[in-house]
């Protein structure tokens, strides 16, 4: 077994092949002259994590449990963001796997191969029970557990007055061209409660464009609109105790007065209080050797660009540095690579279209002319190996499109008399809702639940009347014109048409396709709405690809057997990688009926009676 | 969905040996050695290369790991199918009282859910779910992703053109003004 497999996340099969068309692809476009190359029928809903996870373990959701962004409690209605899970034992609260479906990259290391695993999403925390080398991407937390803002620094005190999700904290002037401040980090506990620890930081300004960042230890001198080098912070926690992490800083401004904005602080990974990466040895390789690197699951600062904190330029400048480290990590495996599986997830030309696609073209068509080169020079590098060449899977997890249009489902819900309010209700959220009376709601960016007796805490649907209730549910939606006259969904599934296993159970009731142009808003997916159904999109996020997932299939190239799957599809991945398709042990494995045999029996006499048998 | 197969330009395997009744006034499109496939009866599926054959869900397990299998499994809301079995029992002079519509609508939906994992497992499978009560109501999006399935091998309008809404005798009353 020895198969390299390119994740290269949000890669477009309709923007590739115009570049292709205007001959701009020539490593990838060689796929396509052989033959080799096709769209790739993607998980739904087309959400990374949920696809990654897809392609990872060969089967959809319904197996491996990962339905959306977010799952929701129905006993309480409360959110759980499906990829930091916590548990609470006598040990504290702790982060537990996202999922624990058996991958690829697991069976191949059952099967007596090595598996290295770059960047995939979902795969924080690691497992060390598991003998796969990881490091993690999509869904790793920052030192503080969380997903991640950073915090911009000012003197002006009337900046932190506007609602921001980056922290804006106060750089006190000391004398003309000194300032302070100090980064916070995590909380710990004292005798007085929790505290959140911080440390202090200097500010010096040499001149019109440099200037001095002075921790206790340290000296970092910045240049205005260029990133500073990954550096490491330590907040003491304790009398011999301290938690560290990693960041990086950017001057954006010296005039009329200086501005610095730090990105989320990192986990440090050879330092950290959770499991980061397998095996401790490949995580203190891959760090001393080839490091450092960003930690967080989303490092690309998609928040600070859209709220202004940096620059386009300074965003993409971002974004090239990370795919820089992660290209040079990615090689030395490569080159050490002699069998088994290596598999690495490219991420950042996800985010660049997510804030470039809609007015940028330049920009984005550059990032696929980049990694066609990248392609290209992993392929420079497996043609030295002469016959011993392995199998190459290039793939992505969903394409592309435009976002015109936040949906407000809820709302519709709630105009729709799907979902009744209290009427003391004073914010628009579930948590006002008036369960006694609704029959549905929606969480996550596809997820549509109904209010079901004896499932949902407060459930009102009785179970004998939930498919009346979906197929009207589906039908309204599949009626509703946006703005434009066009549909807003495209389509509305049940969940026994997508998802298949164990876990349908927690899956949602209905899972929203919408059309290409609309996405549900962010509110949705916290159980939130505004007063619209629909809101005019004018954020710079401005493309995305939570919506039907037909209608943003993703690629598939190789260099052998492509042509024995007419239609691929996350499905084929573990056959094509390692062989073999997985068994799930949730499922059943020498044949489906698998009932009491008493069940079994009464099943058999009723299709004896109808002649079946 | 045989007789939008024929339709369509793929030949049924069938037998006829179960005659046309009211139930199903066109006939059964069946195979009768397709019930013996748990017997090991395996030598008819030499003839059915190429062709579409009728197999319930119960017998999808039996199939020879030797062919390779494109299923267009058949959904539809469960009150309806169990509606429709009891009259196709009563006609046939069987018992229906024999076990409630609730526990057999559990007793399906958990062999179903069964059936779906296990087809997920097989590499000699394709699946495309095909939900019964959408084709009959709009078509064009079902058959659509049953020719691409299928390879555009199927002329579809042909297959559009025999969707015999009449046969559509089951559907549950209390529906049937979300459709009209």
């Amino acid at each position: 077994m020895k198969t390299i497999i390119l994740g290269l996340d949000a890669f477009d099969p309709g923007i590739f092949e115009k570049l292709h068309e205007d001959g701009r692809m020539p490593n990838l476009g060689k796929y396509v002259a052989a033959g080799n190359y096709s769209h790739f029928a993607v998980s739904n809903p087309p959400q990374s994590e949920v696809s990654w996870t897809s392609i990872a373990t060969g089967a959809d959701p319904g197996v491996h449990g990962m339905f959306d962004f977010v799952h929701r409690d129905p006993s309480s209605y409360s959110i759980i963001p499906s990829l930091l899970v916590t548990k609470t034992n006598v040990l504290g609260t702790q982060f537990v796997p996202p999922h624990t479906a058996r991958t690829l990259f697991e069976q191949a290391t059952s099967d007596g191969y090595p598996a290295t695993v770059l960047w995939w999403p979902a795969t924080f925390p690691a497992r060390p029970e598991i003998p796969v080398q990881t490091l993690p991407g999509l869904g790793t937390p920052d030192i503080q557990g969380r997903l991640g803002v950073g915090a911009v620094y000012s003197p002006d005190r009337e900046l932190g007055d506007s609602p921001f999700k980056t922290a804006v904290e106060s750089l006190e002037k000391q004398s003309k061209d000194s300032y302070r401040g100090y980064l916070k980090g995590p909380s710990r506990e004292t005798g007085d409660g929790l505290k959140e620890m911080d440390l202090e930081f200097q500010l010096e300004i040499m001149d019109q464009s440099r200037a001095k960042l002075t921790f206790t230890k340290q000296s970092l001198e910045l240049v205005v609109g260029q990133w500073s080098p990954i550096f490491e912070v330590s907040f003491k926690a304790g009398f011999l105790s301290s938690v560290r992490g990693v960041t990086r800083a950017i001057l954006t401004q010296i005039e009329p007065e200086p501005r610095l904005y730090f990105l989320p602080l990192q986990i440090h990974p050879l330092h950290s209080t959770w499991r980061y990466g397998t095996q401790p040895g490949f995580v203190r390789e891959a760090w001393k050797g080839y490091g450092p690197f960003l930690t967080l699951g989303w490092p690309q600062d998609t928040t600070a660009l859209e709220e202004g904190w940096i620059s386009d330029d300074q965003f993409i400048a971002l974004c090239e540095s990370i795919i820089d480290t992660r290209e040079r990590i990615f090689m030395h495996y490569l080159d050490k690579f002699q069998e088994g599986v290596l598999a690495n997830v490219f991420d950042t030309l996800d985010r660049v279209q997510h804030m470039f696609l809609h007015d940028r073209p330049d920009i984005v068509e550059s990032w696929y002319s980049r990694l066609d080169d990248l392609v290209g020079r992993v392929e420079e590098r497996l043609s030295k190996r002469g016959k011993s060449k392995p199998r190459l899977l290039i793939l992505s997890d969903h394409g592309f499109t435009r976002f015109d249009y936040k949906v407000h489902l809820n709302n519709w819900l709630v105009e729709n008399s799907y979902l009744t309010m209290r009427d003391s209700a004073q914010d628009k959220s579930l948590s006002s809702a008036d369960w006694s009376r609704s029959q549905a709601y929606a969480l996550g960016l596809n997820s549509l639940y109904l209010n079901i007796q004896g499932r949902e805490g407060q459930g009102s649907v009785p179970a004998g009347e939930t498919e009346s209730l979906r197929d009207k549910l589906r039908q309204d939606l599949l009626a509703w014109k946006g703005p434009d006259d066009r549909p807003v969904t495209q389509e509305i599934y049940t969940r026994e048409e997508v998802f298949h296993g164990s876990n349908l159970p927690n899956a949602p009731d209905l899972v929203v396709g919408y059309s290409p142009g609309y996405r549900a808003s962010a509110e949705t997916g916290l159980g939130k709405w505004e007063t619209s159904n629909l809101e005019a999109n004018v954020d710079h996020w401005h493309a995305d690809h939570c919506i039907d997932p037909n209608a943003v299939p993703g690629v598939i190239f190789s260099n052998s057997d492509l042509k024995n799957y007419p239609q691929p599809s996350f499905r084929d991945i573990p056959p094509l990688a390692i062989g073999k398709t997985i068994e799930h042990p949730d499922a059943p494995t020498n044949g489906p009926s698998q009932s009491s045999e008493e069940d079994q029996e009464t099943i058999e006499e009723r299709l004896k009676g109808l002649g079946y048998l | 969905m045989q007789r939008m197969l024929e339709a369509g330009g793929i030949k049924p395997l069938t037998d006829e040996i179960r005659a046309a009744d009211e139930n199903n006034p066109k006939g059964y499109y069946e195979y009768e050695r397709v019930k013996k496939l748990k017997d090991d009866d395996t030598g008819w599926l030499n003839l059915a290369q190429g062709k579409s054959v009728k197999i319930i869900s119960a017998l999808l397990e039996y199939l020879p790991d030797e062919f390779s299998y494109r299923v267009l499994f058949m959904q539809r809301y469960m009150d309806e199918i169990l509606a429709s079995q009891n009259k196709m029992l009563v006609d046939r002079g069987e018992r229906t009282d024999k076990v409630s519509d609730e526990q057999m609508a559990q007793l399906y939906e958990d062999h179903l859910q069964k059936v779906g994992a296990w087809l997920e497992k097989q590499n000699n499978f394709r699946v495309l779910y095909v939900n019964y009560n959408r084709l009959l109501q709009d078509p064009t999006e079902p058959l659509a992703q049953i020719s691409k399935f299928l390879d555009k091998s199927v002329k579809v309008d042909e297959m559009a053109k025999v969707i015999d809404s009449n046969l559509y005798h089951q559907r549950k009353s209390s529906t049937e003004t979300d459709y009209n």
